[in-house]
């Protein structure tokens, strides 16, 4: 007969993850759940309207109803119920409005802006402050080489060019990679300068000397800064230009330059959304790569998509969650701005933007009916993901949290 | 002074990036500008003779074809070259549709633009920072839930949507306000520094100054309503840090009036971020004016541009492109020369 062992009665602590700490501090906050349920219910009631209430847009018309108020109860003047009235086609107000979440509410863009933008932060930021492996080095140069050497390759008419100039970087970045650090530039200028000028030679004399001197430059501008931080320079730039026009102006322009439609548009704000989350990510990773556990990654060896995939990734996760619950509502306001102004979806769609600006001309005959509701739409799904984006950037930053 | 030379330098890579897509953008976009200038029925010759007038059938950068031929004057005379030549001499061209030069026209309508964007960042910062004050200073009272709230709704409005409210209310229910315009056609007034407000109280017209004032409310609460908001909740986050510090708690300490801790010792340091704010919003309005003005029948640059972009009327287009573009990094500019000016740690980095 053994003696049973006593094992004292211990409390078992809960175990205890980020995530989970955060989804109790945002349902702890009133206004976070205030957005959730607004969130919910708006994308629920789109959900279930567009699968279950079947609405043909191309055959709902009657000009009998045309521009009715707000009804509760049929009348021998309107026969049917309109809870929101009926538009200048005598289209009920209500239906559109819960079918146009479906279009409204569709915002890849934001998708868009994250997938590219944040990418792109990851790269300029990560290689900002953490040197160029060889393999990658050379990846890089011969990528600048390319586009750098398809300009005078273009200018001479030569496809074969390009090509030299893609070898160009790969090989002097690998022999560059081997030689003294002062005579680097050696190697690349010459070897600028030589296939820069033999190929033009065969087309004219004044070619060649273009095309060298085109050649040296590059050499360069290839040996001196060349590495993460010319690349992270060259992102960050272009995010400016980007950046340099009002981001509704820009997005005109491609709609534009697109032709307008729902999808159109959508690529248009996202486009024009991507700075943003290349800015963010690109902060946010040049802070995560001076923490410990990436130099320990990097002192046990791990390479570079490793470093960048498990650690430094997840980390920059509730940022980016905060920034694209707020771009989503910021990507809901400018879709409809570009509805109301036509260029959004192709009516007869239902848009809220678009069903503005369908009836905006006819407030001053007293149709308050028919701008008032999609706007209440548009102003309240906005709202919902501004607070649920303020609640998240509580509970996922408790340092924030006072 | 190094940082003031390094910023300028970082401008130019962005203003060339701005003439190549506004250049490039507006070439790109399907239709002849030469057919939109003649109209759909012009003959195949006029056409021809129009593109070559507007320099059309020259390449868009370079001219390869001449340089085969050792001609380098050729190769470098392509439309974009020409067009950033032009735009060195400040010539932008004239309208395809009303044949005004651009940079007339320019000059008539920043002015309306300018005072709308002046007016909604006076009207944001007078309230948007007292309030963000007051809900710090009495943090979770009413006050504060009351104004944050607010301040929410106010980021999340559709400003295209509050325009049209606003002509519901004051000027088709109320009767109290004109439902767009800049002033009443019957009204003549001597034009001084194109700001009607202004103009007007400078030449003691009170009949006009009262019109143009008139004219300007609706449009000014609908572009100043996101800064306003994104303002007070700025200056309420900031001066919420800034009453955590030591310093106050000295201050306090020391038993000096809250109303002098508030504004001389506190107000000072949480002033720096909403300074960015202020200017990023204030770029921001020229955008907002795109909106504002189309709904008002604003007559300045963003209902302009965005008349030339729907009708391709590629010269404006590009002028009006161009001018915001570059306002917008001005701003910007400015708005990091007066952060390092304010705050002396950013600029020994």
């Amino acid at each position: 007969m053994s003696e049973r062992p006593i094992v004292p009665e211990m409390p078992l602590r809960r175990r205890r993850t980020l995530w989970g700490d955060a989804w109790r501090r945002l349902i702890a906050s009133p206004t976070a759940r205030l957005g959730m349920a607004i969130v919910v219910l708006f994308a629920l009631g789109t959900i279930l309207a567009h699968f279950l209430w079947l609405y043909d847009p191309k055959t709902d018309l009657d000009y009998s109803l045309k521009l009715k108020p707000p009804t509760l109860r049929p009348t021998p003047d309107v026969p049917s119920i309109h809870i929101f009235g009926t538009d200048k086609l005598g289209r009920d107000i209500f239906r559109r409005v819960v079918h146009g979440g479906w279009n409204s509410l569709r915002v890849i863009s934001v998708g868009i802006s994250l997938a590219v933008g944040g990418l792109l932060g990851l790269l300029a930021g990560f290689y900002e402050s953490v040197p160029l492996t060889v393999g990658e080095r050379i990846g890089l140069m011969a990528g600048i080489g390319l586009v750098l050497g398809s300009i005078p390759a273009w200018i001479a008419g030569q496809a074969v060019q390009a090509v030299l100039f893609a070898a160009l970087g790969a090989v002097s970045a690998s022999v560059a990679a081997s030689w003294p650090n002062g005579r680097r530039w050696l190697v690349l200028l010459g070897a600028g300068l030589l296939i820069g000028a033999i190929p033009s030679l065969f087309v004219s004399p004044y070619v060649a000397i273009v095309c060298g001197l085109l050649g040296l430059a590059i050499g360069a501008v290839l040996t001196f800064p060349l590495g993460g931080p010319l690349f992270s320079n060259i992102v960050m730039r272009l995010m400016d230009v980007i950046l340099a026009f009002p981001s509704i102006l820009l997005a005109i322009a491609i709609v534009a330059f697109l032709g307008p439609g729902l999808d159109r548009a959508m690529i248009a704000i996202g486009f024009v959304g991507i700075p943003t989350y290349a800015r963010l990510m690109r902060a946010t990773v040049l802070s995560l790569v001076q923490r410990d556990y990436v130099l320990a990654a990097q002192a046990v060896g791990s390479g570079h998509t490793r470093i960048l995939f498990r650690h430094i990734l997840p980390n920059t996760l509730s940022p980016i969650i905060v920034q694209s619950t707020l771009g989503l509502g910021s990507a809901i306001i400018w879709a409809g701005a570009l509805g109301f102004l036509g260029l959004g979806a192709i009516p007869p769609e239902p848009e809220w933007g678009a069903m503005l600006g369908d009836s905006y001309r006819f407030l001053t005959s007293g149709a308050w009916w028919a701008v008032t509701f999609p706007g209440i739409a548009i102003m309240l799904s906005v709202l919902g993901f501004n607070l649920l984006g303020d609640g998240l950037r509580d509970a996922l930053d408790p340092r924030l949290t006072r | 002074m190094r940082y003031l030379i390094r910023r300028l330098l970082s401008l130019i890579p962005t203003i060339l990036g701005v003439t190549i897509v506004v250049f490039l953008l507006l070439r790109l976009i399907p239709g002849d500008p030469a057919v939109a200038m003649l109209g759909e029925h012009a003959s195949q010759e006029n056409v021809q003779r129009i593109r070559e007038q507007l320099g059309l059938t020259r390449p868009l950068f370079l001219d390869r074809e001449a340089l085969k031929g050792g001609d380098f004057r050729g190769f470098v005379d392509s439309q974009y070259l020409r067009f950033l030549g032009r735009l060195v001499r400040g010539d932008l061209g004239a309208s395809i549709h009303r044949r005004i030069p651009i940079a007339t026209e320019l000059a008539q309508r920043f002015p309306a633009t300018v005072e709308l964007a002046l007016a909604a960042m006076a009207v944001a910062v007078a309230l948007g920072i007292p309030i963000g004050i007051i809900s710090a200073a009495r943090r979770n009272t009413w006050v504060d839930s009351v104004s944050m709230v607010g301040a929410l709704i106010g980021v999340s409005m559709p400003i295209f949507w509050l325009g049209l409210m606003e002509i519901m209310l004051f000027a088709v229910i109320l009767h109290w306000l004109p439902i767009g315009g800049r002033l009443d056609h019957a009204i003549e007034i001597r034009r001084i520094t194109g700001l009607l407000l202004i103009d007007t109280l400078l030449t003691g017209q009170w009949a006009a100054f009262w019109d143009a004032f008139k004219h300007l409310v609706m449009p000014v609460l609908a572009l100043a309503t996101i800064p306003l908001a994104i303002i007070a909740r700025m200056t309420r986050a900031s001066m919420l840090e800034v009453l955590q510090e030591d310093y106050i708690r000295t201050a306090r300490a020391k038993g000096l009036h809250q109303r002098l801790v508030l504004f001389r010792h506190a107000l000072k340091n949480a002033l720096l971020p909403v300074v960015t704010v202020v200017g990023l919003q204030t770029g921001n309005l020229l955008a907002g004016a795109i909106l504002t003005e189309t709904i008002f029948a604003w007559p300045g640059i963003g209902k302009w541009v965005y008349d030339a972009i729907v009708g391709r009327d590629y010269p404006v287009v590009q002028g009006g492109t161009l001018l915001i573009a570059l306002v917008f990094v001005l701003v910007n500019l400015l708005v990091d020369l007066s952060y390092a000016a304010l705050d002396p740690r950013i600029r020994y980095e």
